[in-house]
């Protein structure tokens, strides 16, 4: 699947041997045009300094947005040299850098790998030859072997351009990781010699953990692209775009093998590494029509995703035991996951744009796709030997044990009703907007959108091998633990509850809206759009869901030196009945032989359950804008924005409401010297509220029946509170520029509950008392603090030194890791990563810069 | 300056005053934000015998390679007289006419030459093919509308505003074709001397020969 790296510049040499020598271009189009990493996150601006005449030779002065805002003071004009016909200029950075304190830490190497040493910062060159338009450029930048982009451009203006790059960007997942299995990023873990699977003990496995050394896991993209565009007329543009990114790496993920918190000693809950080693290729093309009447589209996208693997397995370290006296438990040793399945996906689309009377403008798109994936499928099971329990108290398969299962006829292809997934989505979009400005202080608009989305085939889980239906719940471990729980239905057990069949989600979505903005004289604009939304999907709770809205608008520039800004918008979201169990079909409930239990069919859920997407609901959302221009130099901006969402519901969300609120001072006293200070605050909180059921083979499906009893009621409050605050400073010392700023984030997110009593709860060891009780999570919180300094010294009249330093401080604290610093291995559980950590680290270095 | 500029030049300041780089040298004339010309316009009259030699008695050039002065803006014709005196260019015939010439002289000169009647043209300009290219520009080639900063029949635009360039776009109409062929040719190959200038030379380099001809034989015959 890798791409040997001598190999991926071979993009860009055929590129430059596919271009014919009169070729033409549109050279607005590309791929991925963005190159910038963390040394340099501005794509070489912050090296390029500022033109001290400003932006423009028409007016004089710092500009303004048309809301208000100062734009920032634009690089000045390269130092060209001529070669002849061509002008060329350019920029080389190089220098060094090196870090210090906890550099190894997962949340300061965020997509990053600071590896220390001699780093490129910015090789860019251009080369223009005015005669006939012909240009050529080449970008690069690297930190390390994984952090790095090389990019080349060349065409002619209005001719043909030609693109191509690579690109290398790292993502450390953490720094904390102790896996206890051989083989992580590969797809099979085994765990080490003198550890037996399914039959060593927690202490053993404890001891293993403490002691593996703290790794790193993590995931890197390579993505290597190409694009081509030519004029064929001055009116019609061709266009071709390919890229391929690869990602090779491991990351913390799943292993489940059946509950151990209410059961000691018992299932397993292991957190294994999931390699990663796939390809996506995006595919692009189609001709663009731009005249002074028409403009169109016809293209193509296609994207290709391959992995190089079709599953993963780990070893299971722990024995399971059945909880009935007497049986006997399958010794499991072997889990799986499947990776994301090999998928295909094409879209056509064709866009007609017409201008029309009135000085408006029709464009209506027509898109057709599909998605597809027809990948192998796994067989359900990866264990050897049997699955299940023994309930005579031995290991034997026959009518004696009707909850034992031989493997041999579940960890074969042949256990599956097909062998690929043969899946397929068809999509469909077509959409019409329109705009009209009969005056120049109107502007009317309207716009229709329909949607769909055709599942074309469903899975049934059968085996052939045996008649029997369903999905093998837990890798077996769960019908090796609990009699009958495997996941399996058959005529001779023709109650049993189990999933065998997927859910296709078809859906259609009809929209339309029409607005329209006034202008009332000089000072005032107000708008107006009505928009309505039908959602309808199959196979959910509810089969048609509307929405209908009205946003309200109002600019005012009563006053020069202030720009104020208001909308409002009020939406109610409303549908048919609600069904809350549309899912029977995909039960073993609908199969012919299927018996109901005594008792009758358990309720799949409570009733009174309302899922947010399509629940009835009123949102009020206002935001207000305010600009302030105190002086030419100066900009202070304010905002205050709140979104409240009301939910009928009685469980499910009841509530979302967000408030936020910034203040911005910005100061550009003169060309290369700015100042600015801002304070962002932020809070949303999330009201949920649901009810455990007391008695799961009830069929009672309403509160206060024989399942859903008062007593398992439960509410929760999520509360998020964000404060961001920065300060940023530049100033030229004639020809010395120095650069400095602070940047403050505190995140903090807390979750109170409440219950009716320790029944609402899924494991309550914990709790005490008979009554209802509350309390709170400990609160989330992630404070950073990132201060940079930095100075600009020209040393020539093309050679400059900069030298910069970043100190970042970042204090965490999440619950969910809590006490992994004693044990990574409590009883039958095993996290292979130890959370994210505080830290303290910087980040020194010199640069040399010089105009080429 | 004010307190808070104080404040944060002595606080980012101290470590670097001993830095020796000094400002860059820049020549360039900022028009951007130039103040209306104004002068004595009888003044400018006793002063102007010595230019009638060569751009005629009421400021109509006779000779085609120099130009009409007559009607043209007052802002315009000072500060290229400006930019005469700052070049001091040997092969140019303005450099020794300008050397003794204070400011107060070339005010007075500007507003003389701009109370004048403007030529009329050679009239006959129906139909040129320069009024196209003046009109709407040559998207194809990147030529912006002349119009758009020196007006629809050439008498330069009026802004509504104060602004600068409304004072400083020359007026076309009636021009000589052969001055205005020399100036684009000039404003093509040489540096810019000022921010109008910047405006203009981008522009100069995408005319052709053809193109040139075209409006300034347009321009000269009197425009619309």
């Amino acid at each position: 699947m890798r791409t040997p790296r001598l190999l991926r510049p071979l993009p860009l040499a055929a590129a430059i041997a596919a271009v014919a020598a009169n070729a033409r271009a549109d050279s607005g189009v590309g791929v991925d045009t963005w190159r910038a990493n963390k040394l340099d996150p501005t794509a070489g601006a912050t090296v390029e300094g500022c033109d001290a005449r400003g932006t423009s030779w028409l007016e004089a002065g710092g500009h303004r947005t048309p809301t208000g805002n100062l734009y920032a003071c634009p690089p000045p004009s390269p130092a060209t040299a001529d070669h002849g016909a061509w002008t060329t200029s350019g920029i080389l950075s190089v220098g060094a850098v090196a870090t210090g304190g906890d550099d190894g830490n997962a949340l300061w190497n965020r997509y990053v790998d600071w590896d220390g040493g001699i780093v490129l910062a910015l090789l860019a060159f251009e080369a223009e030859r005015a005669a006939d338009g012909s240009y050529a450029s080449v970008r690069a930048s690297r930190i390390s072997d994984d952090d790095e982009y090389y990019q080349a451009v060349f065409g002619r203006a209005g001719s043909y351009k030609v693109q191509a790059f690579l690109r290398d960007m790292p993502n450390l997942v953490t720094n904390t990781a102790k896996p206890i299995w051989n083989g992580v990023g590969t797809n099979h873990l085994t765990l080490p010699a003198g550890y037996a699977a399914g039959a060593s003990t927690p202490d053993a496995i404890a001891g293993l953990s403490a002691a593996t050394p703290e790794r790193t896991l993590g995931v890197t993209r390579e993505k290597q692209g190409l694009g081509f565009s030519v004029y064929l007329t001055p009116q019609w543009t061709a266009y071709a775009n390919a890229t391929d990114e690869q990602r090779h790496g491991a990351r913390p993920f799943g292993g489940p093998f059946f509950f151990n918190f209410p059961f000691p000693d018992n299932g397993g809950v292991l957190e294994t590494v999931k390699p990663i080693d796939d390809s996506t290729v995006n595919l692009s093309g189609g001709f663009r029509y731009a005249g002074t009447t028409w403009r169109m589209e016809f293209g193509y996208s296609g994207s290709f995703y391959r992995d190089r693997y079709t599953r993963y397995t780990y070893e299971m370290p722990f024995a399971l035991a059945p909880l009935v006296p007497g049986a006997v438990s399958a010794p499991l040793t072997t889990g799986q996951f499947a990776t994301e399945p090999d998928n295909d996906w094409h879209n056509l689309k064709a866009a007609f744009t017409r201008k029309l009377p009135l000085n408006g403008e029709l464009s209506i798109t027509a898109s057709g796709g599909r998605m597809s994936q027809d990948d192998t499928l796994i067989p359900p099971v990866a264990c050897a030997g049997v699955f299940g329990i023994g309930l005579d108290g031995n290991l034997q398969t026959g009518p004696q044990n009707p909850y034992l299962y031989d493997c041999a006829n579940w960890n074969t292809p042949d256990a599956l009703s097909r062998r690929s997934a043969d899946m397929r989505i068809d999509t469909s979009l077509l959409d019409a907007r329109m705009v009209l400005q009969p005056g120049a202080d109107l502007t009317l608009r309207g716009g229709l959108r329909h949607e769909r989305e055709d599942y074309r085939n469903v899975y049934l889980a059968y085996n052939p091998l045996t008649g029997q239906y369903g999905y093998v719940s837990e890798n077996g471990s769960q019908g090796s633990v609990v009699p009958g729980e495997s996941g399996i239905w058959d005529p001779t057990d023709p109650s049993a509850i189990t999933r065998i069949r997927s859910l296709p989600l078809d859906m259609q979505t009809t929209e339309a809206n029409i607005g329209a903005d006034w202008k009332v004289g000089a000072r005032d604009t107000l708008g107006a759009t009505l928009a309505f939304s039908r959602y309808e999907p199959n196979h959910r709770e509810r089969g048609t869901v509307d929405d209908g809205s009205i946003k309200l608008s109002w600019t005012n520039r009563a006053l020069d030196w202030l720009t104020l800004r208001a909308n409002y918008t009020y939406l109610h979201q409303d549908g048919d009945r609600y069904d809350y169990d549309p899912y029977d079909f995909t039960y073993s409930i609908s199969l012919p032989g299927f018996v109901a239990p005594p008792n009758g069919v358990p309720a799949h859920t409570v009733d009174a359950l309302r899922k947010y997407d399509v629940a009835s609901r009123s949102e009020h959302k206002l935001d207000l804008m305010a600009t302030f221009m105190p002086r030419d130099d100066m900009t202070v901006s304010a905002s205050l924005r709140g979104d409240f969402n009301d939910y009928d519901a009685d469980l499910g969300r009841k509530g979302y409401d967000t408030l936020g609120a910034t203040v911005q001072w910005e100061w550009q006293p003169a060309p290369g010297s700015n100042a600015s200070v801002y304070y962002a605050y932020d809070r949303s909180k999330l009201r949920m509220a649901n009810i455990n059921e007391i008695n799961d083979g009830g069929s009672n499906p309403s509160i206060g029946g024989n399942t859903y009893v008062d007593i398992g009621r439960w509410w929760a409050d999520d509360t998020q509170r964000n404060h961001n605050a920065g300060v940023v400073l530049a100033h030229a010392f004639g020809r010395v520029r120095l650069d400095a700023s602070w940047n403050y984030l505190h995140a903090r997110g807390t979750t109170d509950y409440r219950f009716a009593s320790p029944l609402a709860l899924a494991w309550a060891d914990t709790v005490i008392g008979d009554g209802a009780g509350g309390g709170a999570f400990p609160a989330m919180t992630y404070r950073v603090n990132s201060f940079s300094v930095g100075l600009h010294i020209p040393l020539h009249e093309r050679v400059a030194l900069r030298v910069f330093d970043l100190y970042e401080r970042g204090r965490i604290s999440d619950w969910h890791y809590l006490g992994f610093a004693t044990t990574h291995a409590i009883d039958h559980r095993v996290y292979t990563d130890g959370g994210p950590q505080g830290y303290d680290a910087n980040l020194v270095g010199v640069l040399l810069d010089v105009r080429l | 300056m004010t307190a808070i500029e104080r404040v944060i030049r002595i606080l980012l300041g101290g470590a670097l005053l001993a830095a020796p780089l000094a400002h860059a040298s820049d020549d360039l004339i900022d028009l951007r934000d130039a103040p209306p010309v104004r002068g004595d316009a009888v003044a400018g009259k006793a002063k102007a015998a010595v230019c009638s030699a060569c751009h005629g008695p009421l400021g109509v050039a006779v000779v085609p390679t120099f130009p009409n002065l007559a009607g043209q803006k007052a802002d315009y014709l000072y500060w290229r007289l400006v930019t005469f005196k700052r070049a001091g260019d040997a092969d140019s015939p303005m450099t020794a006419q300008v050397a003794h010439l204070d400011d107060a002289a070339m005010r007075d000169l500007a507003a003389w030459f701009a109370s004048l009647e403007p030529a009329a043209g050679t009239n006959g300009a129906a139909g040129m093919p320069g009024a196209t290219i003046y009109r709407d520009g040559d998207p194809a080639r990147g030529v912006p509308p002349c119009q758009g900063c020196h007006g629809l029949d050439a008498r330069a635009r009026v802004g509504a505003d104060d602004a600068a360039r409304a004072r400083l776009y020359p007026v076309l109409r009636g021009q000589h074709a052969a001055y205005l062929a020399d100036r684009l040719e000039d404003l093509a190959t040489h540096p810019p001397h000022t921010s109008t200038a910047h405006v203009m030379a981008p522009i100069a380099r995408t005319l052709d020969a053809a193109s040139i001809e075209a409006i300034t034989h347009w321009l000269e015959a009197g425009a619309p």
